[in-house]
């Protein structure tokens, strides 16, 4: 009987909130979804989250707005620029090889831990020895995707910096395509080091610990500017002021604000200029 | 073997029975725990099998882009569901590039990515070998695992090898375990089937023992039917005996009517004996007396014929004495030790001239020696006249007594005429006699006698040189309580 009621009174409400919804917005052009991508970039395992999230933003836009998970940096890239999405949260490395493409504009950049940047972490497995990455020659190493830039290009940069052919340098490395999941390749042994995505380590080992208890950062590289959210550029210029607004604000709104904190973001800003010079390109293959 | 034999039928029944039950279960159960040992195994292998070709199938992809990763997971998600299925326990999952490097290890720590699995001098190096060489999935056997191998192919050609091994202890402790169930259940049977067909046979063979009883009272004398309440064979082994008592109770009831019979018989003939006996004279003495009556006054003719009459009547007299004498000492009984002999020969000592005859007397019963008195002394009186009797002219009578652990003896002897060979077979029967004033009834009494007390006596007459008679006469157990 209590779960026959519950459920009854579940459809009441759903029905009650789809004529509320219906009703304030039926003079407004096409119901389609917003169309946003996500990266390796953030933290995939608080699916709940992203979706109170879209909730939150479709609300302050006007229009629903759907997240859509890509496994590679290259095909949210691709996704932007055939116009299969309006916005994108990439990572800073291909921000900064398009950002003179004309295929995206800079729409917001996220605080972290009080300043809009980020850094590589060298994780290894907790109980090794490992104290620089110099000292993983001729190990497994786990990169997460070949557009990373914490990932990829930042711990072959230190190769590099040491006068070492990254290529030559590991016995074997492999993509995970996921800081998460690199973590986890690290956690289980299946490679000796990784590098990630400082926010992603940082979020997992606050949020999820079980996630990286079995791993240490033992070195940092510099900071960069944080991953950007951005938008397409043939975009309706309204919808883009809407999210821009919706986004800026979010630690305005108690709502926003909540889930800023769940995100473990302070607020979201307008980029500085210069944020992204020191991000490199690919470095030239020797 | 004499301990087995003299072990109760009812439990040996049981036994060899339980035990025969409990062996066919232990083979049974031993069977079926071998058979589903066999089927397990095979399911084994058939899983081993799956798991290496289902690896080997979604592995060309992730190999030819060298993405390790994608291996390690695929390894890790298809070989989680069978670790965890019930009696399969995961030794280990690998794939191997076609030079035997691992490219991805469920226990990486251990095999890391890009290093030869086995060492050169590796033992199983040459199983390895045959293994990369193979064009389709094969499953072997090995010490305590069962090992799925899979080769991943593209285009025909060999890229490396997926390797499953399914650990076998799970399924041998199981077994060991069904096979300790099914001996303990076996023994079980044997048990309880012992302790139930020790009682079922006890219950069953109950009546035998009672019957076994009854027999021996039988041979003891007592008869009494038993209850028939089965009709199995036993009871119809009851009936037999119960029909074999009533048989043998008509038949002794028989024989007691023959000895009554007998005894009538026996008394008339004396009756008849005496008859005779007694008519022999008083035919004499009626015809002196009817001679006297018509000649009366003839002085010649009574002093003849008066000791005539009272010749014949002194004969009726020792006749009528002698019946007396035996009627009188069939029944009696009054127990006496042996010093009671020694009236028997002052009696007769009295009766006879010792210068004629002389009498050697040797007893040498002890005074334990216990008897029923008025018979011996009757016995030893009737043998000690006889042979007085046979020695008209004189002679020596020789008596001797003594006991052995179960008679008495007593042993007369006298040198007197003898018996001729031809009178030696009938000196007991009554009334016969070889002297005109004798009963013939003497040795007859002593025959009977000794009978009554189920002694026997023994003549040993040699004519013209003496008799010997010797009497035995078993103890009477309970003669001292007759005593009370």
């Amino acid at each position: 009987v209590r779960q026959f009621f519950i459920s009854f009174a579940r459809t009441v409400l759903a029905l009650g909130a789809v004529l509320v919804l219906g009703g304030a917005n039926a003079a407004d052009a096409p119901k389609q979804p917003i169309r946003f991508g996500l990266t390796a970039a953030v933290a995939r395992e608080n699916l709940d989250l992203y979706e109170r999230w879209a909730a939150y933003l479709g609300r302050k836009v006007g229009r629903p707005v759907q997240f859509v998970q890509r496994r590679t940096y290259r095909e949210a890239m691709e996704m932007l620029e055939t116009g299969e999405h309006d916005f994108s949260w990439i990572c800073s490395a291909p921000y900064a090889k398009y950002r003179d493409s004309n295929i995206f504009g800079l729409m917001a950049v996220p605080v972290f831990d009080g300043k809009p940047l980020y850094q590589s972490y060298i994780v290894v497995q907790k109980d090794r020895s490992f104290r620089t990455i110099g000292d993983l020659e001729g190990r497994v190493f786990a990169y997460s995707d070949p557009d990373s830039n914490t990932g990829y290009i930042v711990p072959r940069q230190m190769l590099s910096d040491l006068g070492r052919n990254p290529d030559s340098f590991f016995r074997q490395t492999f993509f995970t395509y996921s800081h998460s999941e690199t973590i986890e390749a690290v956690s289980q042994r299946v490679a000796d080091g990784a590098a990630v995505d400082s926010y992603v380590w940082e979020y997992l080992n606050r949020r999820q610990p079980r996630f990286t208890a079995n791993t240490k950062v033992i070195q940092r590289s510099e900071t960069f500017g944080f991953p950007p959210l951005v938008y397409r550029t043939g975009i309706d210029p309204e919808l883009r002021a809407r999210m821009t607004a919706a986004l800026l604000t979010m630690d305005k709104d108690p709502e926003g604000h909540a889930l800023l904190a769940e995100l473990m973001l302070d607020r979201f800003i307008t980029a500085p200029s210069g944020l992204y010079d020191n991000v490199r390109l690919n470095p030239d293959r020797r | 073997m004499r301990f087995l034999s003299s072990l109760s039928l009812a439990f040996k029944l049981s036994v060899v029975l339980s035990l025969v039950v409990a062996g066919v279960a232990a083979g049974i159960g031993g069977a079926m725990v071998n058979q589903d040992r066999h089927r397990l195994r095979e399911e084994l292998r058939g899983k081993a099998f799956l798991l290496a070709r289902s690896l080997a199938v979604t592995a060309p992809e992730p190999l030819l882009r060298g993405d390790s990763w994608t291996l390690y997971k695929t390894l890790r998600e298809i070989t989680r569901g069978s670790a965890r299925a019930r009696d399969t326990t995961l030794v280990t999952a690998m794939i191997l590039d076609s030079k035997g490097r691992v490219l991805a290890h469920i226990y990486p720590a251990l095999f890391p990515i890009g290093l030869p699995l086995l060492s050169d001098n590796s033992t199983e190096r040459p199983h390895l070998q045959a293994e990369l060489r193979m064009r389709d999935p094969a499953v072997f056997d090995g010490q305590d695992f069962i090992e799925g191998a899979a080769p991943i192919q593209s285009s025909g050609k060999n890229l490396g090898l997926a390797r499953v091994q399914l650990s076998t202890l799970e399924l041998d402790k199981n077994t060991a375990d069904a096979s300790v169930s099914v001996l303990l259940l076996s023994m079980s049977i044997a048990l309880a089937g012992i302790i139930l067909g020790s009682i079922w046979s006890i219950r069953t063979l109950r009546p035998l023992r009672t019957l076994a009883q009854s027999m021996e009272e039988l041979a003891r004398g007592i008869v009494h039917p038993l209850p028939v309440s089965r009709g199995d064979e036993i009871g119809q082994l009851i009936a037999s005996f119960n029909r074999m008592t009533n048989e043998l109770e008509e038949k002794r009831k028989l024989a007691g009517e023959l000895a009554a019979n007998e005894k009538v018989i026996a008394l008339g003939r004396i009756a008849a004996g005496v008859a005779h006996e007694v008519n022999n004279p008083l035919a004499g003495m009626l015809n002196c007396l009817s001679t006297l009556r018509a000649k009366s006054n003839d002085p010649e003719l009574v002093a003849r014929y008066l000791p005539m009459i009272e010749m014949g009547l002194k004969k009726i007299e020792a006749l009528v004495k002698d019946l007396l004498i035996e009627l009188r000492v069939e029944d009696a009984r009054e127990v006496a030790d042996s010093s009671c002999l020694e009236d028997v020969r002052d009696l007769v000592a009295a009766e006879i001239d010792p210068a004629r005859i002389e009498i050697a007397w040797d007893n040498l019963l002890k005074p334990g020696d216990s008897m029923n008195r008025p018979r011996v002394q009757q016995i030893l009186l009737n043998l000690l006249r006889n042979s007085i009797q046979a020695m008209p002219t004189g002679g020596r009578l020789s008596c001797r007594f003594w006991s052995d652990e179960d008679n008495l003896i007593l042993e007369i002897e006298d040198t007197g005429h003898g018996i001729p060979p031809e009178n030696v077979g009938r000196i007991f029967d009554p009334f016969f006699t070889s002297r005109p004033t004798g009963t013939g009834l003497g040795l007859w009494i002593v025959l009977r006698l000794v009978q009554s007390m189920q002694g026997n006596i023994d003549v040993n007459s040699v004519p013209g040189q003496g008799t010997q008679f010797r009497i035995q006469i078993p103890r009477e157990p309970n003669l001292a309580t007759l005593a009370v």
